[in-house]
């Protein structure tokens, strides 16, 4: 009772969830966005800023950021991360030379407090490029198994280029995320 | 509640109208609609006798749509929710039994003044609202801080906090400890991506470097670490990977995907693709066609021009990667260390006078001739 519950009426009330979508440059996380809106995307800049997509998903509406990965504007990132539901953290399957990077990155953010609640989805993307590593061996390069065991998460393959691996993902994030919000009374 | 009414004192003459059969049931109906509505009258009566009562100054009769009277009902109910508050905090938290109920019962009256604010909202002027909700949430703050203060520690966890405060008090032992955690688990992972090493050329001086894909190995390719080489690219890639390059020459035939450029200096590239990005480059020159617009970081010295690269069948390829078309994205570049509106000394566009000519790597034996 009290404060949580009130804010879980309201929660219900908008069936709404903000999902933010962060990963190093060039991971592929505007067309992922873009591709789960139905878009196109042939011809996609690398972001500068933000997008923000707000997409009816099943019964729920989904209000997804998605920032720019680029180092200059990484730091920004803190910006968004205030009520967010559901992080999403896209890894450049393909770009081996870059994991510890990528793995630095994902270290710091899960140590912000303010996404202490959210859902975590990895998306090992870029699956359709041979020479990508596996979500296998992208989980254990980030040692994902090790993470806070009262922390939410899964990783799933995909492609944004093909669109495979993209609704599994985030089914399994927007069903994490309702039994977490939308508890029934 | 008075356009209730009038609708429902106007129903008996429609009813009257109707046949003699139909009008028993309806008449049973009306009655009973008419004592709850009568029932309901009267507690809203008593409700307004209520609020008059706590507040005598206000006018006694409580208009709907009117701001002052949602203002004095909010004053009202805020000024009782501030005094039970005040009155949780002067008891003896050893009584903790009727702690919980009390709370409970706060939160959920901060609850209700909540939804008749939202309830209100739509006539009143954006300032009420605003103030008004700025008021609800420092009561909830009020409530929040209370409850921390009174209830036991158990039920609310600072676990996070915790660990935090420590390691901000020692941050050399923390960071060091972390350093030598993070160096275990990069030193394994290293070695196994040698093992996993994706098709490139890697770790050469001046030599020149041919490649030729053919459609059943299209996938990624790294370019790293050459000093004063060539690279010839023939054929559509889905992704270039280049790090640490010296006055090196790459000419490339179309990426279907990214290319991501790293720390490059001295250098020539001739690059076709739907995405760019270049980092840490210094004093390179950039030929490209691209579907996006590229973009630089952390570099300076850079130019700018298009396209100009021939080998047999490069049209065909061009086509496959959706790169056919000059879109003028070449001159399109942004620079993330420049976000203003005037042009960034980082980069400019290659003046015509000092770019290359058509590059033709066909003859990959020999030296690219410049046309």
């Amino acid at each position: 009772m009290g404060l949580l519950s009130i804010i879980r009426k309201i929660k219900k009330k908008e069936k709404e969830m903000r999902i933010l979508m962060v990963g190093l440059d060039n991971s592929g996380k505007t067309t992922i966005v873009l591709k789960i809106n139905g878009e196109d995307t042939s011809v996609i800049s690398p972001t500068l800023g933000f997008n923000i997509k707000t997409i009816t998903y099943h019964k729920y509406t989904l209000n997804i950021w998605d920032v720019g990965g680029q180092k200059t504007i990484r730091s920004y990132w803190r910006n968004y991360f205030e009520q967010t539901d559901g992080l999403v953290w896209v890894v450049d399957s393909s770009d081996l030379r870059r994991l510890d990077d990528c793995k630095m990155e994902l270290d710091n953010l899960l140590k912000e407090e303010r996404l202490s609640g959210a859902s975590l989805l990895v998306l090992a993307n870029k699956q359709d490029i041979k020479g990508a590593l596996t979500p296998k061996e992208i989980a254990k390069v980030l040692n994902l198994e090790a993470m806070d065991s009262t922390r939410h998460w899964r990783i799933v393959g995909c492609s944004a280029y093909t669109g495979d691996g993209l609704l599994e993902g985030f089914d399994w994030l927007v069903q994490d995320i309702a039994s977490r919000i939308y508890v029934l009374d | 509640m008075e356009d209730e009414e009038e609708s429902l004192s106007s129903n008996p003459i429609n009813g009257g109208t109707q046949s003699e059969s139909l009008d028993r049931a309806r008449q049973k109906k009306h009655v009973a609609m008419l004592e709850r509505l009568a029932s309901r009258h009267q507690t809203r009566l008593e409700n307004s006798l209520k609020s008059a009562e706590t507040d005598s100054s206000s006018s006694s009769t409580l208009g709907f749509e009117s701001t002052s009277s949602f203002l004095s009902r909010f004053a009202d109910s805020r000024r009782s929710i501030e005094a039970q508050i005040a009155q949780c905090r002067l008891t003896n938290p050893s009584e903790s039994t009727q702690l919980k109920p009390q709370l409970d019962s706060i939160s959920a009256s901060i609850s209700d003044l909540e939804k008749l604010v939202a309830e209100n909202s739509y006539f009143l002027p954006s300032y009420e609202v605003r103030s008004s909700l700025k008021a609800i949430s420092d009561l909830k703050q009020g409530l929040e801080s209370l409850s921390s203060d009174l209830v036991p520690k158990k039920k609310f966890s600072f676990k996070n906090k915790a660990p935090k405060k420590e390691r901000e008090k020692d941050p050399s032992i923390e960071t060091n400890r972390e350093k030598e955690k993070e160096a275990e688990i990069g030193k394994p992972e290293k070695m196994s991506f040698r093992v996993l090493e994706s098709p490139g050329f890697r770790d050469k001086k001046g030599e020149v470097l041919v490649r030729r894909f053919s459609g059943s190995e299209i996938g990624e390719f790294t370019i790293s670490d050459l000093d004063s080489c060539e690279v010839r690219l023939m054929g559509c890639v889905r992704a270039l990977f280049v790090h640490r390059l010296r006055n090196c020459r790459i000419y490339g035939g179309p990426v279907m995907g990214s290319i991501l450029i790293e720390q490059v200096e001295g250098c020539v590239f001739v690059m076709a693709s739907h995405q760019i990005r270049i980092h840490h480059a210094k004093a390179t020159d950039f030929y490209l066609r691209v579907r996006s617009r590229p973009i630089i970081e952390d570099s300076s010295g850079v130019r700018f021009a298009p396209y100009c690269l021939s080998y047999e069948g490069i049209h065909g390829d061009l086509q496959e990667a959706s790169v056919g078309e000059e879109t003028g994205n070449w001159a399109n570049v942004d620079d993330f260390r420049w976000l203003r509106a005037v042009q960034s000394p980082n980069w400019s566009i290659l003046p015509e006078s000092e770019r290359i000519g058509l590059i033709n790597i066909s003859n990959s034996d020999n030296e690219a001739e410049e046309i």
